[in-house]
């Protein structure tokens, strides 16, 4: 789920960027640093959106470095159990497959897609019906539900299913949709 | 003997009767015949005692009587004990036992219609397996022949016995004795007391039953009981009032000396004595055992049929049995028997059988009403095999099959779930506390199967839950075997017991207690017992480590193979070895591993661009052609990739340097710390892409980061003195020359250091610190002007202007003597972005285009560099001096041979590697004084070292192995001769190629630099990363870093 939050972060800020650009630096700093990062309370920063305050810039002594408490909003991704997501298929296995909605990786295990499907090893490894009507392959996009997540420090995981109503492929890289 | 000959009739009269109709001797019967094929003797004597089995319902074990029962049991062993020796078969009751038998048999009979009901309870399944008439006909014909003349004794015993035990029988067996009940029963003072006599070792037994007889015979006797137990030799108890009373009852046995002592058991371990382990107490169907012996010896069965009577149980196995063997011996030829070869299990086939001309029969089981496949007195049934055997032959206790086992005895279509067996088995085998408060679970026995809940209270073996149906009371009580942990799919949960112990993952799928789980390190499928797991935020890998080595390190393997540790198991490794074709994956034991490679060497890819470790490579020939990652390892030109979507070994890829293609930069900020500056240096002085990737992809993550990973590298403004941070520093001048430290802080000219020695910090100029090489400094930024002020710098610069670019970079010797050559070539290329550089300053760059035309040829050197350059600044030299191997180096090395003659030889091989720089530096006569504390600064030994005499590995492709130095050359290369003794044929080889081998305790050595270069001594000790060394010449004793000895050839 995406939100739109208010975070707030100490920028350090080198001395030989004060000057009259000293904001747009820290702004641009502020996005190399925050940007694509992801914790496990908020999940992944998608893009900062806007500064809404920067504090007063405190010099640390030794270094001429200077922090400033910076709060801007930003969008932020974190997946949740139970939600629904839309995701694009990046490896097929026998274990399942993997897929990935923006930065986040989820993986669907065999045992959570419908039992008719069946995997098919070879060149493109994919998952089929019985009826070869309905493909999961690489680059197919599904619609998934978390069932799972496990964050890390840098990565957030999920194990979604598809083994549920309305959810499974809803388009074919290879078909005509 | 009457009694014998009575007992003898007995038994026929038994077997007829058997034959005829009755329900167990099928089994006899199969025994019967089919003892020919039970080899061992003990097989025999039981099928003998089983023979007379009806009499097994004597031995029905009941603790009411333990006088006689536990002595009937103890008969019975004897019996088979005996029988297995010396005499007949079948025939072989011996008259004191048939004469018990009938003792306890009449006994039993008799209670058991008295007071039938409870101790059938008691007794449970194996008391409702005996019908009554069965009993009676038992007793009908032992006794209704030939006992009349003892009949009355019999009853007057029999009234006796009863008499004795009524009470205890009495309170025991009341339907629920409750603990203190059981308590009133404990021995006291007043009750007659257990005495321990000395007999005849080996014959506790029969002394037993000597007493017995004795007593019958002899009323006068004032015993109680005797009881003689298994496990104690030499001794058997009698319980009696008085002392006096067993001497007396022990006079004349020709078993116990007249001098034996007696011993008074205290009362405290009177209980302790009789106590019976009770084996089988769970020993229902379906339950999980293990073979004890024979060629199943080990085997998982699974119980289909227990006899508590006869002590018997027909256990269902996956047959060993070798077909040819036993069609050749149905056919009556005699195959001589390999006892080595045990045939594997497999299902036995009939239609193979049949094919082979073994006669299979259909037979019904008289029991089950079951069909089986008789096969020479053997029973298969859906290619199992039947097979009944004694209890004492089956391991009950902590069984814990394993899946594969479990799965083999799986039928299709017969869900784990359904399969209580493995459930009882698991619920056994669990550890004290296993619910925990708030723990889910799930009934999955009795009325309330299939209720969820949660645990409120665990009380012993009961557990309250709090069930999740709101409807329901509050709390209900349930019997912990009743429950099983429950979990949803997508919980986090962690391995507590079983093979697969300190994984985690998540659950992806419940199938009734049996967890599949996606394993978060491996990313495979593990199937667990729910028992086995608790759920865990935690995230691990199971253990990572073993000793020094930890999962993902490269190591060294014996036989001078290498690989990455890609799993850590319970006392082993799985390894994927450095070949680069086809991934070889090894398990190696911890001593196989000879040691972590913890090098940072770099190697060509295909277009002979640097390679370095966390550097981003493309495999473009081989197997995993088309595989993207992340260096983790390089070796002998041998890279281990991490490529995140290659769910094998880990992720790891392991391919030669020569096919692959550098792709991106640097991709520290991704492992978050896993890279030093001078990486991040290098990966962004190399690659554009580091530096034009998305800023959201790989974010800085902390400040080290910021400067260490991504910008660092780039120079910007002098930040590069962060890479100095945390560096292990020399201090070469000023009052604290000599000390070395750690640098806190930098500021502008300043640097806090932290000294090892005096536990404090102190303040030095930046000029008077000897960085280790890898800490380098930052450079061409004349406007933060950083460059100039490392050490060995500033005369550089000034001397060489037209160089500096291409020295600069040599901050970093390492890297920068082994690049230098495909610098010339990479970076024009990689101008342009340099221009985009927000940061990248100009006026360092407007040097770029000047070193480009002058580097190629690195000509420059020879001209400029031999008397003023290399005297002064020897560290640079050595730097420069490197690549011996391009060729256009191959006649620089002349020019400066003499003005450095310790340091020539050395020169090479330390460029080539690295530091160089402070490695170096000892040699220069200038600075040698400040060196001899610390010989080398460098720290990595790999400083040249190549003397002659040294014993050395060889790396050379061709010629790996041991080798020995015979003679230095004067461009650095060595004439070695392989063999660890020299003895072989003589190659030169680059030292680069050479690798040292590190002497052990008590070895001969050779020091390799610092002020002792060239010395020769002895290790007598090592501490830690310091050898202690004794010189040859002067009998000095020196401590010296390891890493500058070498192990002299013999």
């Amino acid at each position: 789920m995406f939100f739109h939050i208010v975070l707030e972060r100490n920028m350090q800020l080198h001395p030989r960027h004060f000057g009259p650009h000293l904001r747009d630096k820290l702004v641009a700093k502020l996005m190399k640093d925050v940007e694509g990062t992801c914790s496990g309370r908020h999940g992944f920063v998608v893009a900062i959106t806007g500064v809404e305050d920067i504090g007063k810039g405190l010099i640390r002594e030794g270094t001429g470095f200077v922090t400033f408490p910076v709060k801007y909003q930003c969008v932020v991704f974190r997946p949740f159990k139970g939600e629904i997501l839309e995701a694009v298929v990046t490896m097929v296995n026998k274990m399942g497959f993997f897929a990935e909605a923006g930065p986040v990786q989820i993986f669907v295990s065999n045992h959570l897609i419908p039992d008719d499907m069946e995997f098919q090893s070879g060149d493109v490894p994919n998952y089929t019906t019985s009826d070869g009507s309905v493909k999961i392959q690489k680059e197919s996009e599904v619609r998934l539900k978390i069932i799972g997540t496990r964050v890390d420090a840098t990565e957030i995981f999920c194990i979604g299913t598809i083994k549920d109503d309305f959810l499974g492929v809803i388009s074919d890289p290879g078909g005509a949709l | 003997m009457a009694r014998r000959g009575r007992d003898d009739d007995d038994d026929e009269v038994e077997e007829e009767e058997e034959d005829e109709e009755e329900a167990y001797d099928l089994d006899d019967e199969e025994d019967d015949e089919g003892d020919d094929y039970e080899e061992e003797a003990r097989g025999r004597g039981k099928a003998a005692s089983r023979s007379r089995a009806p009499a097994g319902g004597v031995r029905k074990r009941s603790r009411q009587d333990n006088f006689i029962d536990d002595s009937a049991i103890e008969d019975d062993d004897e019996d088979e004990e005996d029988d297995g020796g010396s005499r007949p078969r079948k025939k072989g009751g011996g008259g004191v036992r048939g004469f018990f038998d009938e003792e306890a048999q009449v006994d039993e009979d008799e209670e058991e219609e008295d007071e039938g009901e409870g101790e059938d309870d008691f007794i449970n399944d194996a008391g409702a397996d005996i019908p009554d008439d069965d009993a009676g006909r038992g007793s009908r014909s032992r006794h209704s022949i030939p006992m009349r003349d003892e009949e009355e004794d019999i009853d007057e015993i029999e009234r006796q016995v009863r008499e004795r035990y009524a009470r205890s029988t009495h309170i025991e067996y009341g339907e629920e004795a409750a603990d203190v009940e059981q308590q009133a029963l404990l021995p006291s003072v007043k009750d007659p007391k257990l005495w321990m006599v000395k007999c005849a070792i080996g014959h506790e037994r029969e002394t037993a039953i000597c007493l017995m007889q004795k007593f019958i015979d002899r009323t006068d006797l004032q015993i109680k009981s005797v009881v003689a137990l298994d496990h104690l030799k030499n001794y058997i108890y009698v319980e009696a009032e008085k002392e006096a009373h067993v001497k007396e009852a022990c006079k004349g046995l020709r078993n116990i000396y007249a001098s034996a002592k007696i011993t008074l058991v205290p009362i405290k371990e009177m209980a302790d004595v009789l106590y019976v382990e009770s084996k089988n107490v769970d020993l229902a169907r379906d339950t999980w055992v293990r073979m004890k012996l024979g060629v199943y010896k080990g085997d998982l069965a699974k119980v289909v049929d227990v006899d508590n009577v006869r002590q018997r149980v027909t256990v269902k196995l996956i047959p060993r049995i070798d077909l040819q063997v036993l069609a050749s011996k149905l056919e009556g030829r005699v195959v001589a028997k390999k006892k080595t070869f045990v045939p594997p299990p497999r299902f036995f086939n009939i239609d193979e059988a049949r094919e082979m001309h073994i006669r299979v029969e259909r037979r019904r089981d008289k029991d089950s009403g079951e069909y089986f496949e008789m096969v020479d007195g053997l029973m298969f049934k859906d290619g199992f095999l039947y097979k009944p055997v004694s209890i004492k032959s089956i391991h009950t206790q902590g069984i814990q099959p394993s899946f594969d086992e479990l799965e083999k005895f799986k039928k299709p279509g017969d869900d784990m779930n359904g399969d209580m067996s493995s459930l009882n088995t698991l619920f056994s085998n669990r550890k004290k506390g296993h619910f925990m408060k708030g723990d889910a679970v799930i009934v999955v026995k009795g009325d309330l199967k299939n209720l969820e809940g949660w645990v409120e209270k665990v009380e012993d073996t009961t557990v309250h839950i709090r069930p999740k149906i709101s409807d329901l009371p509050k709390t209900l009580a349930f019997n912990e075997k009743e429950l099983c942990k429950y979990f949803k799919p997508g919980d986090h949960v962690k391995v507590v017991s079983g093979v697969q112990e300190g994984t985690t993952g998540m659950v992806v799928k419940v199938d009734g207690h049996v967890l599949i789980i996606l394993s978060d390190t491996t990313k495979e499928h593990i199937r667990v017992f729910a028992d086995h797991v608790v759920e865990s935020s935690e995230i691990t890998t199971g253990i990572t480590r073993i000793g020094d080595y930890e999962l993902h390190d490269l190591v060294l393997l014996d036989n001078l193979s290498f690989g990455v540790i890609i799993r850590v198991e319970t006392e082993a490794f799985q390894v994927l070895k450095g070949v680069p074709d086809r991934p070889e994956v090894v398990l190696v034991k911890l001593r196989e591993i000879k040691s972590k490679i913890d090098r940072r060497t770099s190697a060509k890819d295909k277009f002979n661009n640097m390679v370095a470790t966390k550097d981003v490579v493309r495999v473009v020939e081989g197997a995993c052609k088309g595989t993207q990652g992340p260096v983790e390892h390089i070796h002998k030109g041998i890279l281990f990739i991490y490529d995140r979507h290659h769910l094998e070994h880990a992720g790891f890829i392991c391919a030669k340097a020569q096919s692959c293609i550098l792709v991106g930069g640097s991709t520290g900020g991704r492992r978050g710390n896993g890279m030093d500056a001078a990486d991040a240096r290098m990966g962004a002085l190399r690659s554009p892409a580091s530096i034009l990737q998305s800023p959201g992809r790989l974010p800085p993550r902390g400040p080290q980061m910021n400067y260490g990973g991504r910008f660092g590298g780039g120079g910007r403004g002098g930040r590069g003195h962060d890479a100095l941070v945390g560096k292990c520093i020399k201090i070469k001048s000023g009052p604290y020359k000599g000390y070395r430290g750690r640098v806190k802080e930098v500021t502008g000219v300043l640097v806090r250091v932290e000294l090892d020695s005096l536990m404090k910090i102190v303040t030095v100029k930046r000029d008077d610190i000897a960085d280790t090489p890898t800490v380098a400094t930052p450079f061409r930024e004349p406007r933060f002007s950083l460059g100039s002020e490392t050490p060995m710098h500033p005369s550089r610069t000034p001397l060489h202007p037209f160089q500096t670019p291409m020295r600069d970079p040599g901050a970093t010797p390492i890297h920068d003597g082994m690049r230098t050559p495909m610098r010339s070539r990479a970076w024009a290329p990689m101008s342009p972005p340099r221009d985009n550089w927000e940061d990248g300053n100009p006026d360092t760059w407007g040097s770029s285009p000047a070193y480009q035309p002058g580097t190629p040829p690195a000509r420059p050197y020879e001209a400029p560099t031999p008397g003023s350059g290399w005297a002064n600044t020897p560290g640079v030299s050595y730097n420069d001096v490197p690549t011996p191997r391009e060729g256009n180096y191959a006649n620089a090395p002349s020019p400066y041979v003499p003005s450095t003659p310790v340091g020539q030889p050395m020169t090479p091989n330390s460029a080539a590697y690295l530091p160089g720089t402070p490695g170096g530096q000892p040699m220069t006569p200038g600075n040698a004084g400040m060196d001899i504390m610390s010989p080398v600064i460098g720290g990595e030994g790999e400083v040249n070292w190549a003397l002659p005499d040294v014993l050395v590995n060889v790396l050379a492709a061709g010629d790996e192995g041991p080798g020995v130095v015979r003679e230095v050359l004067g461009d650095g290369t060595c004439r070695v001769a392989l063999g660890s003794s020299g003895n072989g044929d003589i190659v030169t080889v680059l030292p680069t190629e050479l690798e040292v081998i590190r002497p052990k305790k008590s070895d001969r050595i050779k020091i390799m630099n610092g002020t002792f270069r060239g010395f020769v001594g002895k290790l007598i000790g090592i501490d830690g990363s310091d050898g202690i060394v004794k010189l040859d010449d002067t009998y000095e004793v020196k401590i010296l870093d390891m890493v500058i000895l070498a192990k002299l050839a013999a």
